[in-house]
C-alpha cells in the first residue's frame, strides 16, 4: 500500500462520526427550559430552608425582675436595622453595687453559650447590683449555618410544655451583611495579620472601630456597652472542640486572673474540672484581651467541651449536638488525644455544658465580691448540679402561659 | 470608610446578578458545547447566584 493511500484510509477513519457521537443528546429549547426549571426549584427549597434561618426568632420567657432593654444601636446607631443589632436585656436590682454582664453568642455555633443566657435570663434573682446578660452577641453568625458543614440549622429541647427550638449558627458573621473577605485580615488597632476570614469573626475584631467593618462596628458597640454602663466584670462565654487544647478552662485578663483562679480551684475542688489560662499579651482581637485593655472591666472568656465541633466526628446531627457521643471521638479519647475527659457512654450533654457555664458564672462573681466587695453583685440562677440532675427543659418556661410582657423573641 | 466598604459589598451583589445573567445566557445562547450535560451544569450553577441577589443566602 502506498504512503498516499495509507493517508486516505486514516483521514477517512477520523472524518467519520463515532457511534457514541450519534447517541449524544442534542439539547433545544424544550431541554434548556426543563434544566432551568429544576433548577429554579431546587433554589426554591434550598432557599426555603436559608431564609427560615435568616428570620427565624428564638423564644425567651424573662424573669420577672427585667428593668430594661437595651440595643447595641444604643450605642452604635449606625447598627439600628441591620443583623448587628442584638438586645441586651438589663436586671437591675435598684441596691447599689458593681455591674456584671454575660455574653453568649459570640460565634453561634456555640449553642450552649446562648442557651446559658437564656436558662439564666428565665430564672436569675438579682438582689445587689446589675446583670446585664446579652443572649446572641453575634447576631448576623445565628443566621446561617458554617459553608460545607452539613449540619442541622436548629436543635429541641423537650420541656414538660413541648419543645423549645434554638439555632445552631455559623462561627463567623453572615457574608449577606459582611462581603466580600479580604485576602488579608489587618487586626485594628494593633495591625497584627490574621487568617482572611476572621474579618467575619467577632471574637478576633475587638476592640472593633465605628467606622470598620460590619463586625468591626458590633465588637465596638460591645465596647462601647461595657465602657458606657461601666460594667466590672464581663463574661465571655464559648464551646471548644475537645481535641482543642483551650477547652474546660477560663481564659483571663490579667486583671481578673486572680479571681478566675479562685473560681477555677472552687469548682474544680467541688463541682467539675476547670482550668485556667492568662490571655497571652500578643493574642489580639479577642474578648479576653481587648475588653481588659480597652476598659476597666475584669475580662473572663469561658470555653466548655463541645464535641459536635471536633474535626473528627461522624455525623453532625441533632443527636450529636445534643449528647455529644461520638464513635469517632471515642477512639481519639481512648488513645488520650483529647483536652478533656471523653466516654462514648457520657459524651458532652447540653445540659452538663449550660450548666458548666451557669456556675462557672455564678464563681466568677461571687469571687469578684471576695476581692472587690465595692462592686459586689448579689445573683442567683440554677447551676450545675440541678442542671445535670433536671436537664435544660426544666429551666424554660412556658411562653403561652407566661406574661406576654416578659416573653420575647430574639 | 463605612461608605466605601458599603460601596464595595452591594457591587459585589451586581456582579453576583451579572454573572447570574452570563450562566443564563450560556444556557440558552451558548455556541460550544451544546449537549445536555452542559445544560444541566449551567442550569445548576445559576442556583448560588441567584439566592446571593435575593440576600437569602
Amino acid at each position: 500500500m502506498s504512503e498516499e493511500n495509507t493517508k486516505t484510509i486514516i483521514e477517512t477513519e477520523t472524518a467519520a462520526p463515532s457511534p457514541k457521537k450519534k447517541k449524544r443528546i442534542e439539547s433545544n429549547w424544550i431541554t434548556k427550559s426543563i434544566c432551568l426549571i429544576v433548577a429554579l426549584a431546587l433554589a426554591a427549597v434550598a432557599g426555603k430552608s436559608f431564609y427560615d434561618q435568616r428570620h427565624f426568632k428564638e423564644t425567651v420567657v424573662s424573669a420577672p425582675g427585667l428593668t430594661e432593654i437595651k440595643y447595641l444601636s444604643d450605642y452604635v446607631p449606625a447598627l439600628k436595622g441591620t443583623y448587628g443589632d442584638t438586645p441586651i436585656f438589663v436586671y437591675d436590682s435598684g441596691v447599689e453595687g458593681g455591674s456584671v454582664l454575660y455574653c453568649g453568642g459570640t460565634h453561634p455555633y456555640e449553642p450552649a453559650t446562648s442557651l446559658s443566657a437564656y436558662i439564666m435570663m428565665e430564672n436569675i434573682e438579682v438582689t445587689k447590683g446589675k446583670v446585664y446578660i446579652m443572649p446572641q452577641a453575634n447576631y448576623s453568625g445565628t443566621t446561617l449555618g458554617i459553608m460545607g458543614n452539613a449540619y442541622p440549622k436548629d436543635f429541641d429541647i423537650e420541656t414538660e410544655w413541648g419543645k423549645a427550638t434554638y439555632k445552631i449558627g455559623d462561627r463567623t458573621s453572615n457574608p449577606l451583611d459582611q462581603w466580600p473577605d479580604n485576602f488579608t485580615y489587618i487586626h485594628y488597632p494593633s495591625k497584627q495579620s490574621q487568617a482572611y476570614n476572621d474579618l467575619r469573626n467577632l471574637n478576633r475584631c475587638f476592640p472593633g472601630r465605628l467606622d470598620g467593618t460590619f463586625t468591626e462596628r458590633v465588637a465596638y458597640a460591645i465596647m462601647e456597652l461595657i465602657r458606657n454602663e461601666n460594667i466590672d466584670m464581663a463574661i465571655d462565654s464559648h464551646e471548644a472542640s475537645i481535641m482543642y487544647p483551650v477547652v474546660g478552662v477560663y481564659v483571663a485578663h490579667n486583671d481578673a486572673m486572680d479571681i478566675a483562679m479562685m473560681a477555677a480551684m472552687d469548682l474544680t475542688s467541688t463541682t467539675f474540672d476547670m482550668k485556667i489560662e492568662q490571655s497571652p499579651g500578643s493574642l489580639k482581637g479577642f474578648s479576653h484581651r481587648e475588653w481588659g485593655d480597652y476598659s476597666d472591666t475584669l475580662a473572663v472568656l469561658m470555653e466548655t467541651p463541645e464535641p459536635f465541633i471536633d474535626r473528627i466526628v461522624g455525623p453532625m446531627t441533632r443527636d450529636l449536638m445534643l449528647t455529644g457521643q461520638d464513635l469517632f471521638l471515642s477512639f481519639a479519647g481512648k488513645k488520650g488525644l483529647t483536652y478533656v475527659p471523653y466516654e462514648l457512654e457520657t459524651g458532652w450533654p447540653m445540659e452538663v455544658r449550660v450548666g458548666r457555664h451557669l456556675s462557672s458564672a455564678e464563681r466568677l462573681i461571687y469571687y469578684m465580691n471576695m476581692f472587690f466587695p465595692e462592686k459586689e453583685v448579689q445573683a442567683t440562677w440554677p447551676g450545675y448540679n440541678e442542671l445535670v440532675e433536671k436537664g435544660c427543659g426544666a429551666f424554660l418556661h412556658n411562653p403561652e402561659e407566661a406574661d406576654p410582657e416578659l416573653v420575647f423573641k430574639v | 470608610m463605612t461608605l466605601v466598604e458599603a460601596v464595595i459589598h452591594y457591587a459585589y451583589f451586581v456582579m453576583a446578578g451579572i454573572i447570574g445573567l452570563f450562566f443564563l445566557k450560556g444556557l440558552f445562547k451558548r455556541e460550544k458545547h451544546k449537549g445536555l450535560a452542559y445544560d444541566v451544569v449551567y442550569a445548576y450553577c445559576i442556583i448560588p447566584f441567584l439566592l446571593r441577589i435575593l440576600f437569602i443566602k
